[in-house]
Order: C-alpha cells, then sequence, then structure tokens
C-alpha cells in the first residue's frame, strides 16, 4: 500500500480532493481509489485521497517531479464531464482577487513551493463537473461515471510521461467505504452506475 | 456610515462572511455569518459507534484529526472504557504534532501577510536584518546569507510585477509599519516554515499510518502494534525517529514561531488595545498523562468576565459542571427551534432565510456555556493556565512578555492579552508549552513500552440501553466537544460542538453577539475599501469554516469580494 510516503519523498503523486461527505464533491478521492483498484504503479508512485487539505496541500506537492490531481471543478459543459488541464489552465485563469485563496489553496500552495525551489515540475489537473454537492447525500450516477473516466485520465497522464503503470490483472477491491459503509468492487459499482443511468 | 461586507473572509476554504458598519474610522455593529449548511451530525445518525470517528474525520478537511479523537473520546465516555496508557501517549503525540503543524500554518501562511509588507523587502539590509534577529533568536535561518537569497527571491518576484498570491494583498496599507528589515525576517521564516510542517505531518503520519486522514484510532485506543523485536510494529526504531523528527521541530518553533510572535507584538503594540469581545473563556483539560485520564498536562477551566482570579478548573474529563452547562441557541441561526437546547437533546433542523441581520443570518448555531457566550482558542487555554498557576503556562507565558519588554520596552500582562495581538501570541506560547511536551510525551511513551506494557486497546462492550457522552479535546482552534447518545450499539444523536462555532457564534436569544461580532466592536478601519484591520481581528481567532465542500473553479469565476454599500 502507498501510505503517504511518510518518510520518503515520492516522485509522483495522485491526489484526489474533495470531500467525500458531501456527495459528487467526493468524485476525487473516488477516482483515485478506483485508479488504485484497476492499476498497478511502480513504488515511487504514492496515491492519495487528501480530502480537503486547504494550505496542507502544499505539503503533499513539496519537491515532486509530477503531481495529478484529480477533483470537483466548476465549467461550463453538463455534469459528468471531464477535462484534463495542465498548470497554466487553472492557475493563470484564476482571476486573482483580495482575500483569495481559492478553494483548496493550490495556486497558493504552488507559488509558495516555486519560490522556494520545491514545486513539482508538472501538474495535472483532471477535472470533472459534479451534478449536486450535497451534505450526506450519495454521490450522482453521473459523477461515479466521471470517476471511472478520470482514472482511465490518470493512467493515460501517467503513461505520456513514461511513469510505469498497468492495468492489474485481477481487480482489487476499491474502497469507497463512506459509500454507506458498502465495499463494492469497482466493476460492481460501475454496473451499479450503468444500471442507474438506464433507469 | 458605511457598511462592508467581506465574503469568504478564510484564507482556507472560505464560508465565513464578516458584515461590518463603519462609521468614524472604526466599526460600530458586526456580524458573522457561515454561509455554507454542514449538517454533519444527520450523517452519523444510526451509525456503528465504533466506525463513527473515520466519518467525523471528514467533517473538516483541515482538522481532520481532531474530529477523530473527540469522536472516540466521546463513545469511551458513554462506555466508561478506559484505554490503557499507550493509546493515551500515542494519541497525545498525534494531537501535538496536528496542533503545532496547525500554528505554524496559521501563523505564517494564513495571517501572516496581514503583517507583513513584502513589497518593502527590496528595501531591507539583509545585515541590519540578521543583527536585529540575532538580537531575539538564536535560530540558524537568520543568518545574513540566508536573509540575502530570500531579499534576492523577492526582489525577482517584484521586479517581473508577477507576485502571483502575493499580488493583492494590502501592500503600502497605512496600518502596515514594520521596518523593511522586519518585513525580511519574517518573510524568510515564511518561505522556512514549510519544512517544519512536513516534520508535523511526519510524526502523525508515523503514528497516524496515514496523513491527513490517520488509520490508527480505535474505541478503546489505538490499533498501533507494539512489539520491540518487530520490524512491522511500533519499536525502537520507529520511535528514534518519532524523537529525531520532534527534536528538529522544536527550534523552530521556540526560535523562530515564538521569537517572531513576540517580535511582532513589540511592533504593533497598539493590537494589544483592540479585538477584547467575549472575555467568558473556556478551555477543557488535554494530554492525559495516566490510562483513567486523571491528571493532565493541558490545564482546563473557566474564566467569567475577564476576571482571572474567578477561573473554574476543570480538573478532567468527568466534569459535572460543562454537560449541563452547554447548550445551543438557534434564534439566529437558519434552523427551527426555541431556546437553549443541550447537545444531546439537540436537533438540526434547517430553516434557511436570506441573510437578515435582525432575524436569521448564519448557519452556526450559538453555543452557550451557561446562557452565556464563551470565547474558546489558544487564549482561553493560555489565561486559564496562567490564572490557576500553571507552571508550563507560565513559564512560557513570562517568556514571551519579558522577551516583547526586550525588544523595545512594550509591556504586556495577562490583561493586555484579552486582545487581537494577545490571540496571535497566545498560540505562539501554547506552541512553545506543546513543542517541550512533545518530548516529554515521548518519554512517557518510550518509558512505558520499555517496562513492557504493550497493550494499546481495551475491546468496547455496547449495553443494550441507551447511553450519552461526551468527548472533550483542546483542539488547535479551542475547545472541541462530541456529544453523543448511542441505543443499541447504534448513534441515536449526534451534535459536534467546534471551536468555530463558539467564536462565530451568531447572536443569541438575547441579543447578545458572538466572540468575532464583539471583537470587531471599535475596531480601526482606515479605508473601507481595504479592510485590513478588521482580517486582522477575525483572523486572529484562526477560523475555519472548512468542514464543507470546495471545488476547483477552472474558469476564473469570482471567489471572494470586499464590498462596501
Amino acid at each position: 500500500m502507498n501510505n503517504g510516503a511518510i518518510m520518503t519523498t515520492p516522485r509522483t503523486s495522485i491526489i484526489g480532493l474533495g470531500n467525500v461527505l458531501m456527495g459528487d464533491d467526493g468524485l476525487g478521492p473516488m477516482a483515485v481509489e478506483v485508479f488504485r483498484s484497476e492499476y498497478e504503479c511502480s513504488p515511487e508512485v504514492e496515491i492519495l485521497d487528501l480530502g480537503t487539505p486547504g494550505w496542507d496541500l502544499a505539503v503533499y506537492l513539496y519537491g515532486r517531479d509530477y503531481v495529478v490531481i484529480v477533483d470537483a471543478v466548476h465549467a461550463d459543459g453538463p455534469p459528468g464531464t471531464v477535462h484534463t488541464y495542465c498548470e497554466a489552465d487553472v492557475v493563470g485563469r484564476q482571476v486573482q482577487l483580495q482575500l483569495t485563496a481559492h478553494d483548496p489553496g493550490l495556486q497558493a500552495c504552488l507559488a509558495q513551493l516555486r519560490l522556494e525551489g520545491r514545486a513539482p515540475a508538472e501538474v495535472t489537473i483532471v477535472g470533472a463537473i459534479p451534478e449536486s454537492c450535497e451534505f450526506g447525500k450519495g454521490i450522482s450516477p453521473k459523477a461515479v461515471s466521471a470517476a471511472f473516466v478520470a482514472a482511465g485520465h490518470i493512467a493515460r497522464s501517467l503513461l505520456q510521461r513514461h511513469v510505469s503503470c498497468r492495468r492489474r490483472h485481477a481487480q482489487i477491491e476499491a474502497d469507497l467505504w463512506w459509500l454507506s459503509g458498502l465495499r463494492l468492487s469497482a466493476g460492481q459499482l460501475e454496473e451499479r452506475a450503468a444500471g442507474d443511468r438506464k433507469g | 456610515m458605511a457598511r462592508i461586507t467581506i465574503d469568504p473572509i478564510t484564507r482556507i476554504e472560505g464560508h465565513l462572511r464578516i458584515d461590518v458598519e463603519v462609521d468614524g474610522g472604526s466599526v460600530q455593529k458586526a456580524w458573522a455569518s457561515c454561509t455554507m449548511w454542514r449538517g454533519i451530525e444527520t450523517i452519523l445518525r444510526g451509525r456503528d459507534p465504533r466506525e463513527g470517528w473515520v466519518f467525523a474525520q471528514r467533517f473538516c478537511g483541515v482538522c481532520t484529526t481532531v474530529h477523530a479523537m473527540s469522536s472516540v473520546r466521546a463513545v469511551e465516555d458513554a462506555l466508561q472504557l478506559e484505554i490503557p496508557a499507550n493509546a493515551q501517549y500515542i494519541r497525545n503525540l498525534i494531537l501535538i504534532g496536528h496542533a503545532l503543524h496547525d500554528h505554524i500554518v496559521h501563523f505564517y501562511h494564513l495571517s501572516a501577510l496581514d503583517w507583513i509588507d513584502i513589497t518593502t523587502i527590496p528595501k531591507a539590509d539583509p545585515a541590519r536584518a540578521a543583527s536585529i534577529a540575532d538580537g531575539v533568536s538564536s535560530w540558524p535561518g537568520n543568518s545574513h546569507r540566508e536573509l540575502q537569497a530570500v531579499q534576492g527571491k523577492v526582489n525577482g518576484l517584484v521586479a517581473s510585477g508577477q507576485l502571483g498570491i502575493f499580488a493583492h494583498g494590502y501592500w503600502g496599507h497605512p496600518a502596515m509599519h514594520l521596518s523593511p528589515e522586519m518585513n525580511l525576517i519574517l518573510f524568510a521564516h515564511y518561505l522556512q516554515a514549510l519544512e517544519f510542517q512536513r516534520k508535523a505531518c511526519q510524526v502523525v503520519g508515523i503514528l497516524g499510518g496515514k496523513t491527513p486522514h490517520i488509520q490508527n484510532l480505535a474505541v478503546g485506543g489505538v490499533m498501533n502494534a507494539i512489539n520491540l523485536n518487530s520490524l512491522a510494529t511500533m519499536n525502537m526504531d520507529r520511535l528514534g525517529t518519532l524523537q529525531s523528527l520532534i527534536q528538529e521541530m522544536i527550534p523552530f518553533v521556540q526560535q523562530a514561531y515564538f521569537a517572531d510572535a513576540c517580535l511582532l507584538a513589540a511592533s504593533y503594540p497598539e493590537w494589544f488595545h483592540y479585538g477584547r469581545g467575549v472575555t467568558n473563556y473556556l478551555a477543557v483539560p488535554d494530554l492525559p498523562v495516566d490510562a483513567n485520564a486523571t491528571h493532565f498536562d493541558l490545564p482546563g477551566g473557566v474564566i467569567m468576565d475577564g476576571n482571572l482570579g474567578s477561573v473554574r478548573p476543570i480538573h478532567d474529563w468527568h466534569d459535572v459542571a460543562i454537560r449541563a452547562a452547554v447548550a445551543e441557541d438557534v434564534t439566529h441561526a437558519w434552523y427551527s427551534g426555541k431556546g437553549l437546547q443541550p447537545p444531546w437533546k439537540g436537533e438540526t433542523i434547517a430553516d434557511y432565510t436570506d441573510f437578515q441581520a435582525d432575524k436569521k443570518y448564519s448557519w452556526v448555531k450559538a453555543p452557550r456555556y451557561d446562557g452565556k457566550s464563551m470565547q474558546v482558542g489558544p487564549l482561553s487555554n493560555i489565561l486559564v493556565g496562567y490564572a490557576s498557576g500553571h507552571p508550563l503556562t507560565r513559564k512560557w507565558t513570562d517568556a514571551a512578555f519579558n522577551k516583547i519588554s526586550s525588544v523595545n520596552g512594550t509591556k504586556v500582562t495577562p490583561e493586555a492579552m484579552q486582545s487581537t495581538m494577545g490571540r496571535y501570541l497566545a498560540r505562539a506560547i501554547r506552541s512553545a508549552m506543546l513543542s517541550e511536551l512533545a518530548l516529554q510525551h515521548w518519554q512517557l511513551l518510550t518509558d512505558n513500552i520499555l517496562k513492557g506494557d504493550d497493550r494499546t486497546y481495551n475491546p468496547p462492550e455496547f449495553p443494550s440501553h441507551e447511553i450519552v457522552g461526551v468527548g472533550l479535546h483542546e483542539a488547535p482552534r479551542g475547545a472541541l466537544s462530541h456529544w453523543v447518545v448511542i441505543d443499541k450499539g447504534a448513534f441515536t444523536n449526534y451534535q459536534a460542538v467546534v471551536p468555530t462555532t463558539w467564536n462565530a457564534s451568531p447572536r443569541d436569544e438575547a441579543g447578545a453577539p458572538g466572540p468575532y461580532e464583539s471583537s470587531l466592536l471599535a475596531n480601526p478601519v482606515a479605508d473601507p475599501e481595504k479592510p485590513l484591520e478588521v482580517l486582522r481581528t477575525v483572523h486572529s481567532f484562526d477560523p475555519c469554516m472548512a468542514c464543507a465542500c470546495h471545488t476547483l473553479d477552472a474558469d476564473g469565476r469570482e471567489i471572494a469580494q470586499v464590498k462596501v454599500l
């Protein structure tokens, strides 16, 4: 298990952001967990569900070569749409206002790390448009599908950068404990989501 | 008269909105509003109390471990279940690691830029800055060379015109008056702080299995296996790593952070006269030093009306008075209900209206102690300790007073601590205390293990009748309590009364304001378009409304605004 590389700095980090108790906001953590269950990576890759760390995100970006962040995004398009952004897309276009530190503090964290020469060399953001982020409401079928799509985007992003990553022969169980305590395999979950979409 | 709305106000995920009415250069009226509904408690009803902490840990993205701890303590309290000494020490070290991390982040990253004007740094003389810093501290990161390097980075940033995140600070604001050298010293530590944040995270990670969401808790203790002969468990090797990390953090906390807070206090002495607010203080005892939690390294107590002589100690978590005293009012909060509700009987039924200053205007309930509004946080912690003669609190508080006086003769007293600057200073004093306690609790754990005690867990047994419990924790932002009702092995009620609920409380039925609201009265505001001074006072509480949703805004929509009407 990649357990947050307590004492050493991993080279690549796959980070899911979002609150798992807030409906579709939890699609980031779900996507990285689905990725973990479907793909096998080299030990230099850590997979982290960071929740909503705010400024604390900086600690997990520190000194990495490459970081993939999966998060819910506000963007134009139908819920469930998944896009891959590069750092300049998100940070450069951000309207900078007084008092700001926009939500996960990504921009602020990167700027500080850059000043210290510890910013990751490259950041990819896999963003999915949520349907509803309400407390205590389950994740929507569209967001579940988006999480699976996002897992594929993570894999592609790694492969494009020659980071070793391959589909597991036998899927391991995705630990999505926050979904009513259910432990479904990723396959079962996608079947359920597909069923919901039809229904 | 100008009416200013700042939304959101936090430098972390913000759902806090502050409205102030300004007249004659100072605040006349203030409202604190949480603009996001949490309804956290409803998620836990019906769940197995043994897994409650896993969910509670996700209440807030920033204060993860504190909710996990309070949750297991609440269930253990309901069961009257003692936990082994090793479990107490392991939990304590996690709590200290988390608190140090949190306080460092607050001082440097979430609030320092309210006081430091980085645009003056190019004018600083690094040699002079190094000699000023040497005068108050032996921190090795203050060398001429180091400060020169930091100045070089800032010069580059300023020259490029691309200040990035720093582009929209209130630079040149009349309330900013540190010398370029002081700005350089503080900003150098701002940059260095990240390294020590990481070390604090590593302490939590080694013991908790993962950060930011720890994995090792259990109702009844912790799941860390202790075996000095096994590589995979808590052994001398791991203990040694922990000790090194703690020893590496201590100099930064005591010689950089603590010294910086003293320098800041000496440089802005006028801020000991603003932001007093609610002067009823609540702190709960924490860091138990024995298995059955009879003695604590952080004292708890209640102070009313700012009268330190009136301190009523809270000796332990069995304290009867606090259980009867805490209740919540929803007169001005977007919930239905009437009168003061004790948390065990508390309800969370949303009743949203618009922001109505005279009626309902916040998602935060108004917690009260014996009907009174209370301030919680490091200041409460320090005042209670100081008033009750707690030696460690006295040692570091007096050290801070002496250091400030040595800078420029500014005299600070416990009375003056009841202010905006007092809250900043109290957090630094508490951090210095915690850095010392970290090593002591590491020693307690190590000695106990070497004695041959490897117990970490006492299994819980749930009765078939209804039981109630409260889990108390002195979290980085102040007194946290989780109140649980359990029946037949499942939660039937769960209420969290969190520090920011106490401090960001709206008015109550009697119209009495909460600490943020009352601390802002008479706060100066030089320029309503740039309400920097309002931010200083609100940030002094370390506000965290983060227990909620966040989404990244890929299309660059406006996410913060200052509106002057």
